[in-house]
């Protein structure tokens, strides 16, 4: 598994396109997910393929742009057929329901659904690779967080509902009553365990994920990413490698126009500090193009600056 | 047949009087406590609904129609105003 994290608009979905689409090209099958909001999986490969599911778009390679409101949607609307399936019901009651259609403008709400959906790509299998590009807020690392919660939130919930199975069977013997069915609840609890636990895991485990931080040369990315890498240490977590973006070309240095040779020089000048503060942890050096990468020619281009790893740019 | 259903019913009357006699209290008591862990439980999912943001309500969504037939009692117990003779009383 691949995860890219850091601000947005830094090209974290441009990385993770490229790194998907280099695996893919030794042949590996690799699953690109997009968890970004604003996620630009489908303008990166000019191809609409927002909410569509896994898409392939070259030999091996599987992109996925989640339309998480849809998958929301869609999963009231099961919550509320269950209800009625279960109890019989015409219509649910309507305390119930407000409930049900409140949860559903929570925030928190999209969040939790991408988690999901990503817990169930990784623990579905079916591919080699997993390149995961994180949504910008908090640098992912509440996604990472919410792991380690709903684990324990899932823990504690079996476990009280072990304690009432209990008592049940202790009042069932005291009444003689036969041994009841096993609980439904138990059931649901353990799928949900099992799906979490299963990609938590790989998460974990440095043998099987890779988290790589993007960033650009300027001092603003320089500060963030120092906020992100001490969160990440908060939660255990220590990355793979920085990402450096948009490194602007050497011929500007000589560029006629003073504007455009002191931009270059400032970006050496960031690059200097980006030196001193992460020094080994960049791995990758990626220039500015003249024009955006995209589509596959963009992407190859990209990608082969990352697997190329850090040059004489850097 | 008639003697045989006689000594059924008799058979059934007295396990249900000793049930009654030596097993009723138990039985309720574990009811009880079975109840209170069962509201423990629907808090934990639908903490929310009174007011307590405990986590986000994806996952509880898909716990939430076990819970259906007693939220009502749940919520009942919970905003039911309390006085000291539940401190004696349970």
């Amino acid at each position: 598994m691949a995860i890219f994290a850091g601000k947005g608009g830094l090209g974290k979905t441009t990385c993770s396109a490229a790194l998907a689409y280099a695996a893919a090209q030794t042949g590996r099958r690799v699953l690109c997910f997009s968890t970004d909001p604003q996620a630009s999986l489908s303008d990166i490969f000019e191809r609409d393929i927002f909410g569509k599911g896994e898409v392939e778009v070259v030999e091996n390679l599987h992109v996925v742009e989640i339309d998480a409101d849809a998958k929301i949607n869609a999963y009231i609307k099961d919550v509320k057929l269950k209800i009625k399936e279960m109890y019989r019901m015409d219509e649910i009651p309507a305390e119930i329901e407000a409930y049900i259609d409140s949860s559903v403008a929570e925030p928190a709400m999209y969040e939790s659904a991408t988690y999901d959906a990503m817990a169930d790509y990784v623990s579905g299998g079916g591919y080699n690779l997993y390149v995961f590009d994180m949504p910008p807020f908090g640098h992912g690392v509440r996604m990472l967080t919410m792991a380690e919660v709903l684990t324990s939130w899932v823990e504690k919930l079996t476990e009280v509902r072990k304690m009432a199975q209990e008592y049940d069977e202790v009042a069932r013997k005291l009444r003689g009553e036969k041994l009841g069915k096993e609980d439904e609840i138990l059931k649901e609890l353990s799928d949900i365990r099992n799906k979490l636990t299963t990609f938590t895991d790989i998460m974990r485990d440095r043998r099987k994920s890779a988290f790589f931080m993007v960033m650009t040369p300027e001092m603003m990315s320089v500060y963030d990413t120092e906020k992100a890498l001490e969160a990440f240490k908060a939660i255990g977590v220590s990355p793979a490698g920085i990402i450096l973006n948009k490194i602007y070309p050497a011929e500007m240095a000589d560029n006629p126009s003073p504007y455009i040779a002191n931009k270059y020089r400032q970006q050496q000048s960031v690059l200097k500090v980006i030196r001193e503060k992460f020094g080994d942890l960049v791995v990758a050096a990626i220039p500015m193009f003249p024009k955006e990468p995209k589509g596959l020619t963009g992407i190859k281009e990209v990608a082969k600056h990352l697997v190329d790893g850090v040059t004489a740019a850097w | 047949m008639a003697k045989k259903g006689f000594f059924s019913t008799l058979k059934r009357a007295l396990s249900e009087v000793t049930y009654g006699a030596a097993l009723h209290g138990q039985v309720s008591a574990v009811l009880k406590t079975r109840m209170y862990i069962e509201h423990m439980f629907i808090l934990m999912i639908l903490g929310d609904m009174l007011g307590f943001p405990i986590l986000p309500p994806y996952y509880s969504l898909r716990l939430l129609p076990y819970a259906v037939p007693n939220v009502k009692a749940w919520k009942h117990r919970f905003y039911r105003e309390r006085d000291f003779t539940d401190v004696v009383y349970g």
